[in-house]
């Protein structure tokens, strides 16, 4: 059994699907399937590196963020009407929640790189919260197609870039976009989607992203590419028709601008693959 | 009175010279740390870092001392640093967050705590290492242990080499654990220092 456990196909592919899924059916009556992320990402959490949070490392605060992101997600959905204000208070907040995140490794470097790194990662988490707020929580097929291209976009090049950790977060949070997915396209029924799943998401792959750049070796173009994953997610679907064509025809979008990422990466460390 | 006061304090000086604590700093050109640690079962693999710097005080007389090591992570060489056709080298992914994050923690530091002196010989070494912000004790054995002048330049000196052992575990690097990478990693340190 221990075997198994610390297969990293199970501690960050099986596991935490089933995790997620379990969540998705239990909670979809209750408005909150979108907790299917978060359990997919403690699953993975839990079975990797343990729930541990002395000293606050930047991996660490990740990970507390990704657990307070949903506490504030249901907050957003049960307590306020969807607002321009309320998104962009997000996004802001996610900006300053990157600084904080990284700030002791930004206060050892040059302000030049404090500005381009710190900044650019603070716009790239900010732009992830604050568009897939605005335009994907309220469509649930679209938000669980951004959060599968997203999960397995910054997952794949996580591993390129020298770190199999994080990469194995980002594929958590893509099993748990995609256990979210599931039911839906078997049941022909939406799940509530919102802050409560789309903020955790959103947040914590932007931040994983930034900490391949910032403490990896992921490219900075490798940061922009991942940033249209959502914009894909935005493309025209066919509405009418069933539910699971249209989760394939929006996860084969997002699915390809994490693949031209991917590519982007690849080429970054010298060989295009095959 | 006075006039024994200045015959002994004569013969007392020397003696007080003797006993004086004697700082040496650590040659960053022959002192390196090297660890190994089993993979997959295996095999055991070796590596060492290769910047690092510190000092040492002694007093020989009355068998005290202390070490400070600093250590530079990103300097860690596991004799695979060019990645060739490949996305990352074994030492890129070492620097990561995985292992040693270097970005976020550039630095180990050994402060040592007490020694002990087998006859005129330091035998042992006990103090705290900081590893990913995480201290810990570790002791470390002096298997080897000279002073004297350099054969060549005739500078004070003293040198030798130091063994220990730590869980990486204990210090939160737990990637890879249990299967891929083993858990206990051995230290060797070789060092000379000079007499400042």
């Amino acid at each position: 059994m221990n075997d198994l456990l610390n297969h990293p196909a199970v501690q960050g592919g099986l596991a935490p699907f089933v995790a997620a899924l379990i969540v998705a059916l239990v909670l979809g009556r209750a408005r909150l399937a979108g907790l299917a992320v978060v359990a997919a990402f403690c699953a993975t959490v839990y079975l990797v590196s343990g729930f541990v949070f002395e000293p606050l490392s930047a991996t660490r605060r990740i990970v507390l963020l990704a657990l307070a992101a949903p506490v504030i997600g249901i907050v957003v959905d049960f307590a306020f009407k969807p607002t321009r204000l309320g998104t962009a208070i997000l996004a802001l907040a996610a900006g300053l929640a990157t600084i904080w995140v990284f700030w002791p490794v930004l206060q050892q470097k040059d302000v030049k790189i404090v500005l381009s790194l710190g900044g650019g990662s603070a716009l790239f988490v900010a732009w992830l919260v604050g568009f897939s707020q605005s335009f994907l929580s309220q469509h649930p097929i679209r938000a669980g197609a951004a959060g599968l291209g997203l999960g397995i976009g910054v997952g794949v090049t996580a591993v390129l870039s020298a770190s199999a950790l994080y990469g194995i977060y980002g594929i958590s949070l893509a099993a748990g976009a995609g256990a979210f997915l599931l039911p839906q396209m078997l049941g022909g029924k939406k799940f509530e989607a919102g802050a409560t799943f789309m903020l955790p998401l959103a947040l914590t792959v932007g931040l994983l992203a930034a900490a391949t750049l910032i403490l990896a070796q992921l490219p900075w173009y490798s940061l922009l590419a991942l940033a249209f994953i959502p914009l894909a997610a935005r493309l025209p679907a066919p509405e009418k028709f069933p539910l699971w064509i249209q989760a394939v025809a929006i996860s084969a979008c997002t699915l390809a601008v994490a693949a031209a990422t991917i590519a982007l990466t690849w080429q970054s460390g010298g060989m295009l693959p095959a | 009175m006075s006039r024994l006061a200045l015959p002994l304090l004569a013969l007392v000086l020397p003696l007080t010279a003797i006993a004086a604590p004697e700082t040496y700093t650590l040659d960053p050109f022959h002192t390196f740390a090297n660890f190994s640690i089993d993979h997959l079962g295996f095999s055991t693999m070796y590596g060492r870092f290769d910047k690092s710097s510190g000092k040492f005080i002694l007093d020989k007389a009355a068998k005290t001392g202390s070490l400070e090591l600093t250590v530079e992570t990103a300097s860690i060489n596991a004799a695979d640093n060019e990645k060739g056709s490949r996305q990352r080298s074994r030492d890129d992914h070492l620097r990561s967050p995985d292992f040693f994050n270097v970005a976020e923690y550039p630095r180990m530091t050994y402060k040592s705590t007490g020694v002990k002196f087998n006859g005129d010989n330091l035998a042992t070494v006990e103090g705290n290492l900081t590893l990913l912000g995480v201290t810990k004790p570790v002791v470390l054995q002096m298997d080897r242990w000279k002073c004297g002048p350099n054969p060549f330049n005739k500078k004070e000196m003293c040198g030798g080499n130091a063994s220990g052992a730590l869980k990486r575990s204990d210090f939160g690097m737990k990637f890879g654990l249990p299967v891929a990478v083993g858990d206990e990693v051995k230290l060797m340190i070789g060092f000379e220092a000079y007499k400042e």
